[in-house]
């Protein structure tokens, strides 16, 4: 159906100029393309690992990130998880000129308040308008009870928690979790992944018995712990039906999550990034139950049929197909691995040949898939960080404070971009948590990154400028933010296949309006949208370089 | 106390292993029994419960196909990921490989087998032996009781708690549930091994080494066995017993590191100064890594103090310093380290930092003979200990 009526321009920002001639997948600029403005912009934060030196093993997996507009005032906010127990989180205003105000106290979201939220080691974020009053609620994962934030839609948050009933088990790690809509109801449904079965009262002693030299054990030493599916009972409040639904396998250790329709039957499925065992790929049946299809898909293994030890996790099309592909972080010595979607349900793996070598030796958590340069096709952005602190003592070429990097996707191969890309890349973190956002409403990405025990990183896109557009979709029947619509866009003779969420990368939740490099286009001639309700929307001829707002017709 | 094996636990290989699916306990999982192994090479339009029971028969036979078998299991899994019994033998193949990186895989389709089906008891044996590598004792004990219940006095079940009892700081348990074992097969050879290592944390040395030797007697493919009898036979000063013994479970593990060490202690005893040169030689880890295991740290303490030993009895004093410091600087606990320091310092005549190292040899465990300290003593110009004043 033609949907352009429904159309609501919010905010259009001109393009600055000198866009001609530039293409799709050409070679990027030599200037910085991230700048550092964490200090400048206000942010203060520090996130605290509450190390200690019995080596328990949350301390060194680090704390999320999330972008949002929880006051719907059409800019990006910024929330940090903080780790140790007691360690307030933070949610920060976007001022709309580069910098932002703390508001955490006044917001009442710093996961601190009550016995089991102060004792929990706090790590993952998502974001989701879970009763669809158009505001965006909070939850946070952690090593012990989750939280549930309820947006009020005043500036102020109420935990819900109890209410929700989507706390989760005290004794639980939890880690990545997101929103999404899995049976097609109209409210959103929460996933929790689980890591391992991990006990203060059992922490086994690793590595050598000398002073110094004790390490972070390998998560081997522990079980997995069964991830959780919250269904949404669209009263406020949730039912667990993990087992039910078929995603309740105890062997898991999911650190990454990510919602994708990989085979376009308009169903999200759910891929889940497992540290040292194999992935799981649970593939929605449509009742209500998932199939875990990892096996027979190809995308709980490398290409040599071992697991790795995957982190941080996205789903898009790097190669134009229009089918979603998948890219897990994983540890150092194994490559980040790109799954290639061939259609049919199947996938393989071509991390050894499409250019991301240079992520064997880093340790990748927090990722994202996007387009940072506004070329029309989707680059990665990895941070990184050992989880042993003290990796040097036992391998001097090692560090636990490790660089970015960023890959340039020419033509569906990628180039290491990283050492041009100005001094944010030269500089190393522990980094854990990643999310973008288009902050500024600039048109293009901008980048936060977590790192453990350290102040974040607030990364700036100032890359060179080309054409782009931002939907902010509407639901109705959908839920309200339109979380899994399927989008198709075609400007300039090329075709980009695009799914709304915010869920990806690691521990983090991102901008969850859907972002399209255009290139030298200057409008996109046809964006089709596929509603989770199963309706579908055609705009035509839809100018460059402007936020728009699309409700579901 | 003896000095067992390095690994945490006796690495059992498959075809052990494939003993407690032979047996009437497990007459309710499909095939159970043994069957000719065959290639995994099936056809994907054979039926999938054909397709598995090749690759059981290849697991619990010869166990000649490993890597197809596991290509297999996973093509069968990708029919149908919730048959346990595929998850089951998948965990067992991954086991089979021997690769470290591969133990937390076997461990989790283990244990998914067990969420899909419950009473698949061989899973739980089978996930008791990778939490008895990984040296996750209480979780073995927690398997273990629980398919007992399942299959009272199954001595296979028995032997493998009495393991992880002896683990947990339990001997004389550990040798009780041996001792069941045996009474109900007598010619449980791993239930004897894992009763000679109860043995010998009680200090009941001539019976372990008795039982090691029915053990060795048995020709049991598994090195650890002779590695047990070889270091069981130096504490009993019977060096060229050692020596036989510790060159077989060579030829068995010619890259077993701890192996290679315990001849050279043999030769060195028996002054065979070149081969205990040769075998030390060959002991060195491949590589620069240093690995931040438990077994590493083990090995390269032991391998240095073996050096230094034997730097100390060829009289290269700064060398066996050298070794014996190497030693320290990775455990700074080992008594046997500091003994040695001790003894190069008092061939040096320099008597008090043999005294403060003999003082913390003594503390850890490793007293100097009452030879040496008396040659100590007479250099710091005391009394020997218990003289008449």
């Amino acid at each position: 159906m033609k949907g352009s009526l429904s159309l609501v321009l919010v905010a259009a920002v001109l393009a600055p100029v000198a866009l001609a001639g530039q293409r799709r997948g050409a070679a990027p600029a030599s200037a910085p393309v991230f700048t550092d403005i964490t200090k400048a912009a206000g942010i203060s934060f520090v996130h605290q690992s509450g190390a200690t030196p019995d080596k328990y093993m949350y301390e060194t997996f680090g704390s999320g990130v999330a972008w949002f507009d929880y006051d719907n005032d059409g800019y990006q906010d910024l929330y940090f998880v903080n780790g140790a127990a007691g360690a307030p989180n933070a949610l920060y205003h976007n001022n709309h000129d580069g910098t932002f105000t703390d508001v955490t106290v006044k917001a009442g979201v710093a996961g601190i308040a009550g016995p089991a939220a102060s004792k929990a080691y706090k790590t993952g974020v998502a974001v989701g308008d879970y009763d669809n009053d158009g505001f965006l609620d909070l939850y946070i994962t952690g090593f012990g009870a989750n939280l549930l934030y309820h947006n009020n839609g005043n500036g102020t948050f109420t935990d819900v928690t109890a209410k929700a009933g989507v706390a989760g088990s005290a004794t639980e790690w939890s880690t990545s979790a997101g929103f999404f809509d899995y049976d097609g109801d109209g409210d959103l449904d929460l996933y929790v992944a689980n890591y391992i079965n991990f006990r203060r009262t059992d922490n086994p002693y690793c590595g050598f018995q000398k002073p110094g030299y004790r390490m972070y054990c390998s998560p081997t030493m522990f079980d997995g712990t069964a991830d959780r599916l919250f269904r949404n009972n669209g009263n406020g409040t949730f039912t667990d039906v993990s087992r039910a639904a078929g995603i309740a396998n105890p062997s898991g250790k999911g650190l990454g999550v990510v919602f994708c329709d990989v085979d376009a039957d308009g169903r999200p499925n759910i891929y889940v990034a497992n540290d040292q065992v194999r992935n799981f790929l649970y593939h929605n049946n449509g009742n209500g139950t998932f199939r875990d299809i990892a096996y027979g898909a190809g995308v709980g293994f490398d290409a040599d049929g071992k697991p790795q030890a995957g982190m941080g996790v996205d789903c898009g099309d790097i190669d134009g197909d229009l089918k979603p592909d998948l890219f897990v972080t994983n540890f150092e010595d194994e490559l980040d691995t790109l799954y290639k979607n061939q259609g049919g349900g199947l996938f393989a793996d071509v991390s050894s040949t499409i250019g991301l070598r240079s992520s064997y030796l880093p340790l990748g958590f927090g990722t994202k898939l996007f387009d940072y340069d506004n070329d029309g096709d989707l680059d990665i952005y990895v941070t990184n960080g050992h989880v042993v602190d003290n990796v040097a003592l036992y391998r001097p070429t090692s560090s636990y404070d490790q660089k970015d990097l960023l890959y340039e996707n020419i033509g569906g191969r990628f180039r290491d971009i990283s050492a041009q890309s100005g001094p944010a890349f030269q500089v190393k973190r522990v980094g854990r948590g990643l999310a973008v956002a288009d902050f500024d409403n600039d048109g293009d990405l901008d980048v936060a990154i977590s790192s453990v025990g350290r102040p974040p990183a607030l990364l700036r896109n100032d890359a060179p400028p080309r054409h782009w557009l931002t939907l902010a979709l509407h639901g109705t029947t959908s839920n309200r933010f339109g979380l899994g619509a399927l989008v198709t866009v075609e400007a300039g003779g090329h075709r980009q296949a695009l799914e709304v969420t915010n869920v990806a990368s690691y521990l983090s939740s991102n901008d969850l309006r859907l972002h399209v490099g255009l290139g030298a286009a200057t409008s996109a001639s046809r964006i089709t949208i596929r509603w989770p309700s199963g309706k579908t929307q055609t705009l035509t001829n839809v100018a460059a370089n402007q936020i728009l707002s699309v409700q579901e017709p | 106390m003896m000095r067992l094996p390095v690994r945490p636990s006796c690495a059992v290989p498959i075809a052990v292993a494939a003993i407690v699916c032979a047996t009437p306990a497990f007459a309710q999982t499909p095939s159970a029994a043994p069957r000719p192994a065959a290639p995994a090479t099936a056809t994907s339009t054979e039926p999938v419960a054909a397709r598995l029971n090749r690759v059981q028969a290849d697991l619990y036979g010869k166990v000649e196909h490993l890597d197809a078998d596991v290509e297999e299991l996973k093509a069968i899994l990708g029919i149908d990921p919730n048959l346990a019994e595929a998850h089951m033998l998948l965990g067992l193949a991954y086991r089979g490989l021997g690769k470290p990186e591969l133990v937390g895989e076997s461990k989790a389709e283990l244990q998914e087998a067990l969420d899909l089906k419950p009473d698949l008891i061989p899973a739980r044996f089978f996930l008791a032996e990778v939490y008895l590598t990984l040296g996750r004792y209480a979780n073995v004990r927690d398997e273990m009781q629980t398919a007992l219940q399942q299959a009272p006095g199954q001595p296979q079940f028995l032997a493998v708690l009495g393991e992880a009892e002896r683990h947990l700081g339990n001997p004389t348990r550990s040798a009780d549930l041996n001792q069941q074992a045996l009474a109900r097969d007598p010619t449980f050879v791993r239930a004897r091994y894992y009763l000679a290592l109860a043995q010998f944390d009680l200090g009941q040395r001539d019976q372990a080494i008795a039982n090691l030797e029915q053990v060795a007697a048995a020709h049991v493919p598994e090195p650890d066995v002779y590695l047990s009898l070889g270091n069981a036979y130096l504490d009993a000063n019977r060096a060229t017993d050692a020596t036989t013994v510790l060159e077989h479970a060579a030829t068995m593990a010619p890259t077993r590191a701890d192996v290679h060490i315990a001849l050279a202690r043999a030769y060195r005893t028996r002054g065979l100064l070149t081969k205990a040169t040769e075998q030390l030689t060959l002991a060195k880890p491949a590589g620069d890594a240093v690995q931040p295991t438990e077994g590493y740290q083990q090995v390269e303490t032991d391998l240095n103090v073996e050096w230094g030993r034997l730097r100390l009895r060829q009289g290269q004093l700064t060398a066996a310093r050298t070794a014996f410091q190497k030693a320290i600087d990775i455990a700074p606990d080992n008594g046997a380290a500091h003994q040695g320091l001790a003894m190069v310092y008092l061939r040096q005549r320099d008597y008090a930092h043999a005294d403060a190292e003999a003082t913390r040899a003594a503390t850890l465990g490793s007293p100097l003979s009452a030879a040496d300290r008396q040659t100590l003593d007479a250099g710091l110009h005391r009394p020997a200990a218990g003289s008449a004043k």
